[in-house]
């Protein structure tokens, strides 16, 4: 299993791999782009931190990483795109091949389509936002050419160890740390990053606001509902505004099964973040791998070493709510 | 323009008039709440004593939810009614290609990823053009898009009815035009909080846990000031209501209008 690690700039590659990276992932945001999508982002990340800005830059950083053999894919994620935006889309593809990428991550089968007829000479990974919750979806994403696919956060593990023992042979890649969305990514389609961040609440995601809710119960439901329960029926709904909340979610415990499934690639969110902590990601995932490959160990006490390498490692216990794989804590 | 009335419950043939020539039947969100082949006897005989076409409609689904709708795309196969299958999974589309020909395949509005976030409002009138068309835009102006659909045999797209409207000026003709109203499906999840929301029981517990249909019971609205119109959870989905007929109604480029009596959950 190799630790797919978010690159931001030429500066990290050293040191994220020191750390233990074995892949990278990146995205480019030009101010062509910005000038005309101010709001939308190329790769699903909205404007500021988190992108290279020059090709160059992205070419010098392919370079050192390869110079380190570790593959830089390159993420050109929106779940669609129109026919006036191609032109830019295409230059993004052309020069990010120019660079030496070794991959696109991409999501909308249109994109997959234009490549695939373009006859590019590059794997495709399917993005999250590809929504590959079986095995046939995965079927389908490889006849488009996927060789690597990134399972939804919303399988359980069951679910994904039911689709691998079914889905002809290609690479998974799996979240284990930050950014457990509520919903679904590729079938969310409200707009992160909207305006500036002049407008607080306008600019944090929907599923972060803080919502007065209301119930309505249909038929008899109501007079079956206590005062007391209902309060808590819409204290629940909040929950929702915590989720997303990058407060260090984890699936780690999960390592013990996606090693034995056969998972390529763990995926640390965090385009953006600052350097120090993509390191401490990335070293605590490795320090687990290595006690899993270091010993026959059971799954009871490999749950029991990352629960306690999370505390120690993050500073907090492990709560359902920020947990990947809550079955984990049943 | 044709008229379809889509209903997610059996008992809700009630909503039934004599303007809808279509009725759809399924679910688009949850694989729980897929219908069993017995609702499905039920509401084709209905299908049938009206004259009516008839759509099924499937959620994304994981592979337990594939082997339930294999078998009901099987039974339906069997009643020789031409049937549409509104899929909102490519892996569904990639089951009907490779297994059930017979079935007309229909594009759902979960995998027309158009951008549906209320708050698109406020700044629609600010933002620069391109990002404007992005925002009013659609995928079927692309072409390698809609070849490659019209290869695996989909001629016929589903659609909300945005806030801020949709161009279907620039889009691929052949492609029939569905428009869902008066409820758009903003966002999905499989962390439903919906499930035991009565309950006191793990009231912080976030993720696919069992659920006793508490979807059917309780409908949430959220408000917030920067959000324009209310959203609505319902089940495993959030939406919001818009009732205005859009220009592409008027333009001739829908021909044919889904009517949701109820949000269908």
């Amino acid at each position: 299993m190799k630790i797919l690690s978010p690159l931001d700039s030429i500066e990290e590659v050293d040191k994220l791999a020191q750390a233990g990276a074995g892949e990278f992932f990146c995205g480019l945001l030009e101010e062509e782009w910005y000038e005309q999508y101010p709001v939308i982002s190329i790769n699903r990340r909205p404007a500021g931190k988190g992108h290279f800005r020059t090709f160059n830059d992205l070419k010098t950083a392919v370079t050192k990483a390869h110079e380190r053999e570790i593959p830089v894919y390159f993420t050109i994620n929106e779940h669609y795109y129109i026919r006036k935006q191609y032109p830019l889309v295409t230059k993004y593809l052309e020069s990010a091949l120019d660079a030496g990428i070794d991959a696109f991550i991409v999501s909308d089968v249109g994109l997959m389509s234009y490549i695939k007829k373009r006859g590019y000479d590059v794997d495709l990974h399917v993005s999250t936002g590809g929504t590959v919750f079986n095995w046939r979806s995965v079927a389908f994403y490889k006849q488009l050419g996927a060789s690597n696919i990134t399972f939804p956060r919303h399988l359980t593990i069951t679910e994904m160890n039911d689709v691998i023992g079914t889905m002809p042979p290609v690479d998974i890649t799996v979240f284990v740390l930050n950014s457990r969305c509520i919903n679904v990514d590729g079938f969310c389609t409200f707009q992160h990053g909207l305006a500036g961040k002049e407008i607080f609440p306008m600019f944090r995601n929907a599923c972060m606001l803080p919502y007065q809710v209301t119930v309505q119960c249909d038929g008899d439901a109501d007079e079956k509902i206590t005062h007391e329960r209902k309060a808590l029926m819409l204290q629940r709904q909040r929950i929702w505004e915590k989720v997303h909340v990058d407060d260090h979610p984890c699936g780690a415990c999960a390592l013990y099964e996606f090693r034995e499934m056969g998972i390529s690639s763990l995926k640390i969110v965090g385009r953006g973040n600052p350097l120090e902590r993509k390191v401490k990601d990335i070293r605590f995932l490795k320090t687990l791998i290595e006690y899993l490959d270091s010993d026959k160990t059971l799954k009871h006490d490999f749950r029991k070493r990352a629960q306690s390498l999370y505390r120690q490692t993050y500073d907090r216990p492990c709560r359902t709510h920020m947990c990947y794989y809550p079955s984990v804590m049943l | 323009m044709e008229q379809a009335l889509f209903i997610s419950k059996a008992d809700n043939v009630k909503y039934f008039m004599e303007d809808f020539s279509r009725l759809y039947f399924g679910t688009e969100f949850c694989e729980r709440l897929i219908p069993t082949i017995e609702d499905i006897k039920e509401i084709l005989g209905f299908v049938q004593k009206k004259c009516l076409e008839f759509t099924l409609v499937t959620p994304y689904v994981t592979n337990r939810g594939l082997e339930k709708l294999e078998k009901i795309l099987e039974f339906v196969a069997g009643e020789k009614v031409k049937t549409e299958i509104v899929f909102n999974d490519w892996g569904v589309l990639h089951l009907i290609h490779e297994q059930f020909p017979g079935h007309v395949p229909v594009m759902g509005r979960l995998l027309n990823k158009l951008k549906r976030g209320p708050r698109i409002m406020n700044i629609i009138d600010k933002v620069p053009g391109p990002t404007r068309d992005f925002y009013q835009g659609s995928c079927l102006d692309v072409p390698e898009l809609c070849e490659f659909l019209k290869m695996m045999g989909v001629y016929r797209v589903e659609f909300d009815n945005l806030l801020q409207g949709t161009n279907l000026d620039a889009t691929d003709t052949d492609i029939k035009k569905t428009l869902y109203m008066p409820f758009a499906f903003v966002s999905t999840t499989r962390f439903c909080l919906s499930a035991h929301a009565d309950s006191a029981e793990r009231p912080d517990y976030v993720g696919i846990f069992p659920c006793g249909r508490e979807c059917r019971k309780y409908t949430f609205q959220l408000e917030n000031p920067v959000m324009p119109v209310p959203l609505i959870r319902k089940g495993n989905a959030v939406f919001f209501l818009n009732e205005n007929i859009p220009d592409s109604v008027h333009k001739g480029q829908v021909d044919r209008i889904v009517v949701e009596p109820e949000i269908p959950v």
